[in-house]
Order: C-alpha cells, then structure tokens, then sequence
C-alpha cells in the first residue's frame, strides 16, 4: 500500500508531446480510474508510472521514494495487460510463479505463494493447465494471480476487461471491486469505458489531449462537471449540451443538461419539440426530439412511454440540474 | 431493396449443379496427367537409369532394365575414389549443422530487437539485411578475405560463409514472426524482475518454435544443395561436399550414367526426407512475406 | 528539469553483434574490397591499380559482352515466365480441383532437388538423338531440335529447365497470396455479373500483387545471379553461347584472373542493381495509386 505521485510529468515521442505536464496524487488505497478518449494520453501514463515508458520530464514518486529511473521489477507495482499478456507455454502455476523464480526464490516459497494467489481467485484447480486451455476469465484471473503474488504496492490495470463479453465484465468488475477490498492496496486503472470508471472508482481522473481535464469521486464529476468535455464524456446517453446561440439564450458560452434531467409533458414546458425517434430499452426510454429553439435534444423517460415519432411535446430541465460553462 | 434486386437479377443464371460436379475431376484427371508426365517423368528416368548396367544406362531410354544392378551401383558409386561419397555427406551434414545452429541463434536475436527497438541503427540494419538479399557475393575478395583469417579451404570457415550468405533471409522469417507475439509478453516479464537476456531466452525464444523449425528445414535443405560456394571456399579433395561428388562421373560422362544416377539419387534423398516431414513448414517459410510483400 | 540517468533498453543493441560480425567480414567488407580489386590487376597478394582497364576489356572482349547479353535474357526469360506459370498453377490449385494435393506436392517437390542432379538428368534427356525428350517429339512425327548443342538454343533449353524446377516455390508464393484474397470480393463481383476471366483480370491479379512483386523479384535476382544449371548443362557453351557473368566470372577466377573477375562482380552486381532497385521504387509507387 503506498502513495502514488506525479510531478509536472511530460512525455514526448519524438517531436510529438503526449503528456502536457500531469500533476496527481493518488492516495494510499485508493482505487483510482484514468479515463478518457483512445489517444488522451492515459495508456501512456500508466505505463510511465509502470516504468515501461522512460519519462521526458518530471518525476513519478511511489511510497516517497522518486522512481522516476528505477528498473519496472524495482517499482513495487505489478500490472495487468489489456490482453492479460500470460506466457503461452508456461503453465498457470509457473505463469504466476515466474517472477518469483527469476528472483531466485526457494522452491517451496514459490509453491506457497503461487497457491495462496490461486486460492483468493478460484484457480486451484487449474495450476497445470496452459493458459490456451482457459476462457477468458480465467485468463483474466490468472493475470490478476500474477499480479497479487509480487505482493506490490501499487496494481496496475491496462483496460483488463476490454476483451471479455458484456456479462463476464459486469462479473469481473464486481470481483475487482472486491479484490480491491480485500487487498486493500492502492490501485490505478485505465479504462475509455465510462461505466467501468463510474463503478469501480474512489476517484476518477479524466483525461483529456495529454493533460488532466478533471479528478474528483465519480458523483462529484457527474454532479458538477468543470468542463464541457468531462460533461460531455461521463454519462450515458452523454449530455445535451448547446453552443452559439442556443447557449447565449440561457446565459453560457456551452450550455448542458442531462437526458435523465429533461421533463416531458404534453401541455407546457421551457421548448416546444417534436419527437423524431423513440429508443426502448426496456426499463426505460430514449426519446430524440427535433426542438427549433436548440436543435437536437435527448431525454429520458419511462419505458412504458406512449410518445410516439411525430408526437408534439414539450420539455424542460429539471431544477437545479442545468450546466452553465462560462466561457 | 430495388438496388440489390436488380443487381441480382442482371446476374448471370447460376451454374447448373451437373456441370459443376464433374469439373473439378476433370480438370484435376488432365492436370495430373500433364504433372505425371512433366514432373514425375524426369524423377523416373534419374531412379530407372541408376539401377541398369552401363551399357544400358548409356542409351538414355525408357526401356525396362533387362538386369537390375541398383544394389552393385550403390557399393560402387559409395566405393568411388576411396568412399568419397561418405566422406562428402560427412563434411555437408557438418556445414549444415553448423551453419543452421548459428543462424537460428544469430537470426533470432537480429530479427527481435530489429523488431521490437525503435532506433535510428534499425535503418541501417535493414538495409544490410536487404542488401544481402540482392547483392551477389564478390568471391575473389571473399577468398581474399577468408585467406588473410585462416579460413580459405576450412569446413569452419565454409559454415561461417554460409551464415554470412543465409543471415537476410532468417532474419526477415523471424523479424515477421516475432511481430505476431505480443510486446506485453516482454513487458510482464520484464515487469516480473526479467533482464533482457532472460526476456528473450525464457519468454520470446521458446514462442518461436514454429518458425524455427521452419528455418531449420529450409536452410538446411538450401546449404546441403549448395553447390556454388562451396565449389569456390571450400576447395580440396578432403573437402568435398556431396553436390561436388556429383562431378566423379562427368568426366567418363557417356559410359557411367548409371553411377552419376545412382549417386543423384543418394543426394536427393536427404531433401525428399525432410520433405515427407516438414512440408508444411517449407511452403510456410518459402512463401512468409509474400502476402505483406 | 531532473538530471535524466538512460535506463538500458530491454532490447539491447548488442544482440545485432554477432551476426554484424560474420556478416560484416565475409559478406560486407568483400563487397566494399570489390570495388578496389576491380581496378587492379591481382593475384590475391599483390594489386597493381591499372584503373578502369579491366572493365574496358570485359566490355571489348564479344564473349563477354555475350556473358551480360545472355544474364539479361536468362534473368527476364525465367522470372516472366515463373511468374506467368507460377500464377496459372496457383490459381488452378486453390480451385475447385481434384488430386489438389498430390499436384502441389509434384510441382513443388524439384524446388528440393539438387540443382545439379537436375542439370545432368535434363543434359541426358535432351541429348539431340538418344534423349527421351527428342525420342518423343519424333514419335509423334517432329524433329526434334538440339537443345544443347545448337548455340542459339543453348541459353533458352538451360533457362527452361530452370523454370522447370523452380515454377513451383513462385506456386507456393502466389497460392498463399490466393488465400488471404477474402472471398466476399468474388462473390460481390460476381453478384456485379462478373464472368469468370473478368474475376480474374479485376479482383485476382490487382490483390495478389503483393505476390506478384515477391514473385518477380525474387526470381529476376537469383536468374541474374545463379549460375549453377548452366554449369551442369552446358558449362556455357557450345563456345561461349550459354555463359552468364556468373559463369564468366567463375572462368576468370580459374584462370587466375583475379581483377578481371572481381570486375566482373562489380559489374553483375551493378546490373541487378540497374533493374531490381527502379523495380521496387516502381512497384512501390504503384502500389500507393491503388
């Protein structure tokens, strides 16, 4: 368990900077998710805290000891690949084992540890099996085994749910969320997928072109969003949200309100609408309207909705619920 | 929905079912055919005219041999120039060996940080890599060369050449391959307290089997069927290579046809070997690249 | 700004070293050593600089001048037409075809054989009067002609055996360009009313040019370069009708003309250069147009 710290930390690939210079403290404990769009930089960052990319400027600080130059192994930290990166022609026993065994440990340590890993993610039973033989949560597991047995300080995770079907990462993420419990050790999590950071997350850093856009508890960023972009990316489906003209109306450069907060009735409201095209999915509905005065606008509404494409409507925002960025 | 029907119906009527069916054997009856006679007849007449007398042998045709001497051809051309022919296959499977174990070695090693580094040295080393594919070896200079470190008319010097002229085309087979194995596989294990050496020993090298063996095979087909560079590095009679023998009985050319043919056979047999086996693995070697081109 | 300490790379440059050191003594530094020894007269221990005559006598001398003549109609004549056959066989067995297997393994299988066993089996099948080759042609009523031993056939009858044994690795390359073509184009073309020429001309040779340029490459570099069939066939002859520059300069190192054929790699290696280089850089830019 240890304190994860950034300094002014800059990377570039040659000419090109992906990391504008991130300033970030992650607690003791903590289980931090970095999010954003492909190409925002949080890959990377993880990784330069990983030790797997070299740092262009700035310093990467674990526990308080500056790790800045130290060898990946030297980090305390352990990390969990996107495509779980096991070793095809070890098996689950001497794929979790195998940094134990470069290390030289005793025999009978390894075997000891490797079985105590198993036993905390189920994997008892197939310690001899080749990871070919596995699905892909027991893959995914197996991963996370050879992670809990370095015993680090910091866990580290590369969007390790991203291959695996929706109900398996709805399972996974409970389990993780669990791990993190029990383990109690700080642990960073990258992920472009905004139900994985809304669940999972103490904290969420949103990420943005190389720089940090917002940090704060997943509720937080939802309630009061700083920025167009972090409004715009937590939430589904995302936030109506109106520049130019429709925006200056209410007051703002952007303008935004959330589908979940727009109130539909038949007799009176703020905009006049029609609807367009009418989404069921079940418990509820998403209704697209055409409104003169904005534009597009999405609402949300019950499932058993009688609207209808063609219905005239009228909308308005739920009190206390608007967005107003200033310029 | 008007688009899609349309273009289906412009189509041309679906082939009757009858024609199909008997096509392919017809085709495939003709094809085997034409192989039988331009692939199989050349084989037969190099295995026919080895086990038929000399005089036989010396009419260069068809007929069926009226006295079967396969066996006393074989003593013979294995008798030749005081047991020659054993001599040669002992010195090619030495070159072979060699040669194939560094370059699989060398290869490897030259095909993963090609692959894996990004560093202005990757330039120049494709390049070289390149170079060796097109440009013909210069021999005098190389004899110049193989002279001034001890190694002209060596068996080590031979397999040293031979990893010299063979190293492009091994390094281009694992560069591609190594390309399929994930990096994260090398950034676990460095991530698990790996040093580079242990990186590529414990976790890169043993992933790449298949295309080891693939290299294995065609090498060693290539180096054992060499006959140029040997022919030129590797000069002397205790140095002889078994396509060199094959030069025992051109000189009597016309009276000895059936221990020329005999000893083809013998030195064909090595490669039909490994082709029985490893087919699969040579047509994967012979064609990786050509889809990517 | 930190003071940065490099961390070494996983990757380490040193893994390149001991190949670069074979590589670099006996292939590298001949190549650069042959541009020095082609100016000179040398008997491998001493070399009297004499500029550009040894290229001046390799270009007054005609059986020279033939040697290079005769590389180009070798190089040009095998790679068209391994490349045409190649692509006729590989598309005859990836289709619908009986005895598929037993075909590719009998086109494939000389690629495996001995250069030389093949060259001395085809010297005695094309024997002018006993060969099988020319007993057959006269069984059905032609005269047969002198493969080897007519000179202006000579060069064509080796370069025809060549194509013989190896048709079947530019087989090998095209049919896995084939393979990798994804169906839906052939069935999209052919819902486009495509016959099955058209297939071919419109889908089959612009994607399996990748193939194609391997194809080609390859074979023109090894038909400029190898001369091993020749040897076995005609050692280049009747007179020097059948020599290449490879053999030329075989002839010039027997003789102990060391420079004259040292000049003659520089040469050689200055041709293949002269065509495969614009080759690729053609290939290339095409490739971008597509």
């Amino acid at each position: 368990m240890a304190e994860v710290q950034l300094r002014a930390v800059r990377k570039s690939f040659g000419a090109v900077e992906v990391i504008k210079g991130v300033d970030l403290r992650v607690p003791s404990g903590d289980f931090c998710v970095f999010v954003g769009p492909s190409g925002c930089g949080k890959s990377t960052l993880l990784r330069m805290i990983a030790g797997l990319e070299e740092v262009t400027d700035g310093q990467v600080l674990i526990g308080g000891r500056d790790v800045t130059d130290a060898e990946p192994s030297r980090r305390g930290i352990a990390m969990v690949f996107q495509n779980y990166a096991l070793y095809p022609h070890m098996t689950v026993a001497q794929n979790i084992g195998f940094g134990l065994s470069l290390a030289k440990r005793p025999k009978a340590e390894i075997e000891d540890r490797v079985r105590h890993a198993a036993d905390i993610l189920q994997l008892s039973h197939l310690l001899d099996r080749k990871p070919k033989a596995l699905s892909g949560g027991q893959r995914q597991r197996v991963a996370i085994g050879r992670a809990i047995v370095r015993d680090p300080k910091v866990f580290l995770f590369d969007e390790p749910l991203s291959n695996l079907d929706a109900s398996l990462r709805a399972e996974m993420r409970l389990e993780l969320a669990e791990l993190h419990g029990r383990l109690d050790a700080t642990m960073i999590y990258v992920t472009h997928d905004q139900v994985e950071a809304m669940t999972m997350a103490d904290r969420i850093v949103v990420l943005n072109g190389g720089r940090i856009e917002q940090t704060g508890a997943p509720m937080d960023l939802y309630r009061h969003p700083a920025t167009p972009f972090v409004a715009g990316f937590l939430g589904s489906p995302r936030m109506n949200l109106y520049e130019g003209e429709a925006a200056r109306a209410m007051g703002a450069r952007v303008y935004g309100i959330r589908p979940e907060h727009v109130l539909l009735s038949p007799e009176r409201g703020r905009w006049h609408g029609r609807v367009r095209h009418v989404e069921r999915l079940g418990a509820d509905a998403i209704i697209h309207l055409d409104v003169p005065q904005l534009g597009d606008l999405v609402a949300r509404a019950a499932g058993e909705t009688t609207l209808a494409p063609g219905s005239e409507v009228w909308a308005s925002p739920q009190d206390g619920t608007e967005h107003r960025f200033p310029a | 929905m008007t688009v899609l029907s349309r273009s289906v119906a412009t189509a041309p009527p679906a082939r009757p079912r009858r024609r199909a069916r008997w096509r392919p054997a017809l085709t495939g009856g003709l094809a085997l055919l034409a192989a039988l006679v331009v692939f199989v007849i050349p084989f037969l007449f190099i295995a026919l005219q080895a086990v038929k007398t000399r005089r036989e042998a010396s009419r260069l045709d068809f007929a069926w041999p009226t006295e079967w001497q396969a066996w006393e051809n074989l003593v013979e051309v294995v008798q030749e120039r005081d047991y020659m022919l054993l001599l040669a296959y002992l010195n090619s499977t030495i070159i072979t060996v060699g040669s194939v174990t560094l370059l699989v070695i060398f290869a490897s090693m030259v095909g993963y940080v090609l692959q894996r580094r990004r560093s202005r040295v990757n330039g120049v080393v494709m390049g070289a890599v390149l170079a060796g594919l097109m440009i013909p070896p210069a021999v005098v200079p190389t004899i110049w060369v193989l002279q001034a470190l001890g190694l002209f008319k060596t068996i080590h010097g031979m397999i040293l050449i031979e990893v010299a002229y063979n190293l492009s085309f091994s390094v281009l087979l694992y560069r591609a391959f190594i390309a399929t194995i994930p990096r994260e596989l090398d950034e676990a294990a460095i991530i698990d307290g790996a040093k580079p050496l242990q990186v590529f020993f414990k976790v890169v090298l043993p992933l790449l089997w298949p295309v080891t063996v693939t290299n294995i095979v065609v090498q060693s087909i290539g180096i054992f069927n060499d006959f140029t560079n040997p022919l030129y590095y590797l000069p002397g009679r205790e140095n002889v290579t078994v396509q060199l023998t094959l030069f025992n009985f051109q000189s009597q050319f016309s009276s000895q046809m059936n221990l020329l043919f005999m000893n083809v056979l013998l030195v064909t047999i090595p490669p039909l070997v490994v082709f029985v086996f490893f087919n699969r693995q040579i047509v994967a070697g012979m064609t990786a690249g050509a889809v990517k081109g | 700004m930190t003071e940065r300490r490099a961390r070494r790379s996983p990757y380490p440059t040193w893994f390149f070293l001991p190949a670069a050191v074979v590589y670099g003594a006996l292939f590298i530094v001949p190549t650069l050593a042959s541009f020095w020894f082609s100016l000179t007269r040398w008997n491998l221990f001493e070399a009297e600089f004499i500029g550009l005559g040894n290229f001046r006598q390799f270009f007054r001398e005609p059986f020279l001048v033939q040697g290079v003549v005769n590389t180009l109609i070798y190089g040009t004549l095998t790679s068209g037409l391994k490349t045409v056959l190649g692509l006729a066989l590989a598309v005859l067995l990836t289709g619908r075809i009986w005895f598929r297997g037993t075909l590719r393994t009998l086109v494939f299988f000389p690629v495996l054989v001995s250069t030389i066993g093949v060259g001395f089996a085809f010297e005695a099948m094309m024997h002018p009067t006993r060969g099988v080759i020319n007993v057959a042609l006269e069984g059905i009523g032609i005269d047969g002609p002198h493969w080897l031993t007519n000179p202006s056939l000579a060069l064509v009858s080796v370069a025809l055996v060549d194509v013989w044994k190896g048709v079947g690795l530019a087989t090998v390359i095209f049919m896995a360009g084939l393979v990798s073509i994804p169906q839906d184009y052939y069935e999209a073309a052919r819902i486009d009313g495509a016959t099955r020429w058209q297939q071919f001309r419109r889908v089959t040779v612009p994607l399996v040019r990748p193939a194609t340029i391997t194809v080609v490459t390859l074979s023109l570099i090894s038909g400029l370069r190898y001369f091993e069939l020749i040897w076995a066939m005609t050692g280049g002859g009747p007179g020097f009708s059948s020599d290449v520059i490879a053999s030329v300069i075989y002839k010039q190192y027997q003789a102990g003309f060391y420079g004259l054929a040292t000049a003659g790699n520089v040469i050689l290696f200055g041709l293949i250069a002269c065509i495969v280089l614009p080759l690729t850089w053609w290939f290339n830019r095409r490739e971008v147009e597509l």
